[in-house]
């Protein structure tokens, strides 16, 4: 890997507690390295099964300059391939969602069955071997219907363990059990990074977050005690407690499970009480759609929110689903795509109404997307330096640091 | 032993050798490949050990080949004449997913031997001795016509010859040339080309479209008084078959041979000029503003091209999905090969290129 003396003296010198210098939200050297390193070595959350619910079902995602077609075969297994014709390379499939019999590609009608086997060409003679073509896989992980791919020959192993610790969590919320009701892709003038980093702490929420604190306690991703909040945060401490120990009972796994740095695989899960009347992230806090999902009747399970290094995070309430997957597309642009998932059976008008399902995190990344946007703007300004985080509420915004750093160092060495 | 005919050679000119027989030795070898159209290749054979090629004109060769390590047996009816019984040869057209003329095509080459039984076949104008002969044939199934005519022209006796051959454009008529060589060298030959289209030879002047009885009489008024000759795909001859039915053609006097009847499927493949009949199923094809008869048999696609039509198309057997058309009414029979999903067939999706009609067709291309 070719790394220029001054990043990889960048990235030795990172120092801890403090924001990452300018250029790696500026720089495309940087960019092309995370790409290579972070995206094209990593575990990246790009979808849920209930995009693809029958055989021949697809879907495409970009990493990068790579571009790859997700899809559900025959046995209804979830594969993935590089979405690149093995004749003169033409990209297979152009959409972002579709659905095929089997993989043509749309220039000289080569075809692949959903194996990635070339079962067919014109013209090619004689001597050639279909049999000896097929499209190039790429990794799938599948944790509890949330889809996962790797581009690296051999992706990181500990993905099984926050495959086993996430299942349990996860389970209960039936993802594949679902269906996608919309989806939000928007565009974000900043760096993936500051995506990242502002969704890792809740020390903007209060004054930026009018729709989403109405449901999400503010105390729930690091706060600093003081006399003036002492009682509300003993409450919330205590509210925890109890409902952990409710849940638990229940057989809905709530306790926090941290591993955001120091592996590979980075991720945290917690499963946190909601305000006022519990249910769900929405602006009265009351259920999004009356059916809940799988077989649940319990509306009062919190959020159970989902993290993972490098790129995405997920919330599961009783009712209905949201996952976030921050895509980068260069050194200043990210796509943030945003799903909402309802139980399958739910009848739009009469269980769930969209606009009410969306509009806390709709109003949300948008008003996440111009903080981003401003922390860019910062970031390529002469007068940027590094400052401190807070030790009370940004210590996960500080653990993405670390295991962003982590990963380049251990790519570069 | 490199013995074979010499037929310059003055010793062999002293005896005729005698008869090539496969039971004796089987192997034929090329001597010579000769292209004649775009996707027309004729082989020509020669024995391994000196003997001479006896055989009825419109007789069948059986090939015994080894492809991808199975044997398969394929019938050519020779395009060549037992009156120059030196040589042997079969006309191969390539066709869509052909395994065995692909095979031929792409890998047999001068200096090669192949197996081969026969020859055999009863297809024979000599067996129906006639005063006048009507030949009719399409695409690839001029050969054991072609066998009869080489044969009749190089007895240079005059025999009443009407030889129809039907093909896509002027260009793919096979022995074009040589069919117009006989037709100036004997009185009593002649022949009427129908090509589907102009393609290629916008001064084409002869007649374009299909074969029907209405031309047919133009070419061969007395046609009825003919000893019929009839090869070609098997949905060109039911249509034939069906014409002159309907006319009120004696068929004890009709005789049909497909061109390559040792695999219907490839027969079935192979595109070429219907004649009109009433015999299948109208397709209508709303975008276009076409209505076109589908033949028993034929593939929606091979009727639309037929009609001169081009349907997006690749593979030609349900796999690759690209000719997929949504069926706005009528009911047919697809046997697809993963091209095309049970939702996509519920939301009245279909494949052209492996359907054939079960009723009238609207189709929205």
């Amino acid at each position: 890997m070719k790394v220029s003396n001054e990043v990889r003296e960048l990235i030795a010198s990172r120092e801890a507690g403090f924001n990452l210098e300018a250029p790696f939200y500026t720089s495309d050297e940087i960019f092309n390295l995370d790409m290579e390193v972070i995206f094209g070595q990593h575990w990246v959350y790009v979808g849920v099964e209930p995009d693809i619910p029958e055989p021949g079902d697809y879907f495409t995602v970009k990493l990068g300059r790579a571009s790859i077609v997700v899809l559900r075969d025959d046995d209804m297994n979830v594969t993935a391939f590089h979405n690149v014709c093995r004749h003169r390379g033409a990209e297979l499939c152009s959409e972002q969602k579709g659905s095929v019999g089997n993989l043509v590609c749309p220039y000289h009608q080569w075809t692949y069955d959903l194996t990635g086997q070339l079962i067919h060409t014109e013209h090619m003679g004689q001597e050639f071997e279909c049999s000896k073509v097929r499209l190039k896989p790429v990794h799938v992980g599948n944790i509890a219907g949330l889809i996962f791919i790797c581009l690296a020959d051999e992706p990181p192993a500990d993905f099984e363990q926050m495959r086993a610790t996430m299942e349990e969590y996860i389970a209960p919320h039936r993802v594949a059990d679902c269906k996608v009701v919309a989806q939000d892709d928007y565009i974000e003038a900043g760096n993936w990074k500051l995506t990242m980093e502002n969704n890792r702490e809740c020390y903007h929420c209060v004054s930026n977050h009018p729709e989403l604190t109405q449901s999400l306690y503010e105390f729930g991703f690091g706060y600093q005690p003081n006399p003036s909040n002492a009682d509300e945060m003993k409450a919330f401490t205590d509210l925890i407690g109890q409902e952990h120990a409710r849940w638990e009972a229940a057989g809905f796994k709530s306790a926090e499970v941290e591993k955001l740095d120091g592996c590979a695989t980075g991720f945290r899960t917690q499963r946190l009480p909601l305000t006022r009347d519990g249910e769900s992230q929405t602006l009265d806090s009351k259920v999004a759609c009356q059916k809940l999902l799988g077989d649940l009747t319990e509306r009062k399970l919190g959020g159970l929110s989902f993290w993972t290094q490098p790129n995405s995070w997920h919330h599961f309430m009783s009712d209905h689903i949201v996952t976030f997957t921050v895509l980068p597309i260069d050194s200043q642009r990210s796509l943030l795509r945003t799903k909402w998932l309802v139980h399958k059976d739910a009848v739009e008008g009469r269980d769930y109404d969209v606009k009410r399902l969306t509009e806390v995190w709709i109003a949300t990344n948008r008003q996440d997307g111009a903080l981003v946007e401003m922390s860019q703007r910062g970031a390529v300004s002469p007068a940027y330096q590094p400052g401190p985080y807070s030790p009370y509420t940004e210590a996960y915004v500080e653990k993405f640091a670390n295991w962003y750093i982590e990963r380049l160092n251990t790519a570069v060495a | 032993m490199s013995a074979h005919i010499d037929p310059l050679d003055p010793e062999t000119v002293e005896g005729l050798p005698p008869k090539w027989q496969a039971d004796a030795d089987d192997e034929l070898v090329c001597c010579q490949r000769r292209q004649e159209t775009e996707d027309v290749v004729s082989f020509i054979f020669r024995p391994r050990t000196p003997s001479a090629f006896r055989f009825i004109p419109g007789q069948f060769i059986t090939l015994e080949l080894e492809i991808d390590g199975e044997t398969i047996n394929r019938c050519y009816t020779v395009s060549s004449a037992p009156t120059r019984p030196d040589r042997l040869s079969i006309t191969v057209k390539r066709t869509p997913g052909g395994v065995v003329s692909n095979w031929l095509h792409d890998n047999l080459q001068p200096g090669m031997s192949i197996h081969a039984l026969g020859p055999s076949g009863d297809f024979c104008a000599s067996h129906h001795r006639a005063g006048k002969y009507l030949f009719l044939s399409g695409g690839s199934g001029v050969t054991p016509l072609m066998s009869m005519s080489r044969t009749a022209h190089d007895m240079a006796e005059p025999t009443d010859i009407v030889f129809v051959h039907s093909a896509r454009t002027p260009k793919d008529i096979i022995f074009r040339d040589e069919l117009q060589l006989m037709t100036r060298n004997m009185n009593s030959f002649r022949t009427a080309f129908v090509c589907e289209r102009r393609d290629g030879e916008p001064g084409w002047s002869a007649p374009t479209g299909y074969l029907t009885l209405a031309l047919l009489q133009l070419i061969a008024p007395d046609y009825a008084e003919r000893e019929v000759f009839c090869c070609g795909p098997e949905p060109y001859m039911r249509a034939v078959r069906s014409m002159l039915a309907d006319a009120g053609f004696d068929m004890t006097r009709y005789h049909e041979e497909s061109f390559n009847f040792g695999s219907t499927a490839e027969a079935d493949a192979e595109p070429v000029a219907v004649a009109n009949s009433e015999d299948g199923y109208s397709v209508e094809l709303t975008k276009t503003g076409v209505t076109l008869r589908c033949a028993p048999g034929q593939s929606v696609l091979d009727a639309a091209r037929v009609a001169g039509l081009r349907i997006p198309s690749s593979c030609s057997k349900g796999v690759c999905g690209t000719c997929k058309s949504k069926l706005v009414s009528g009911q047919v029979d697809m046997k697809h090969g993963g091209g095309i999903r049970q939702r996509e067939i519920d939301q009245g999706m279909f494949l052209p290129c492996c359907s054939t009609p079960l009723s009238d067709l609207v189709m929205d291309r």
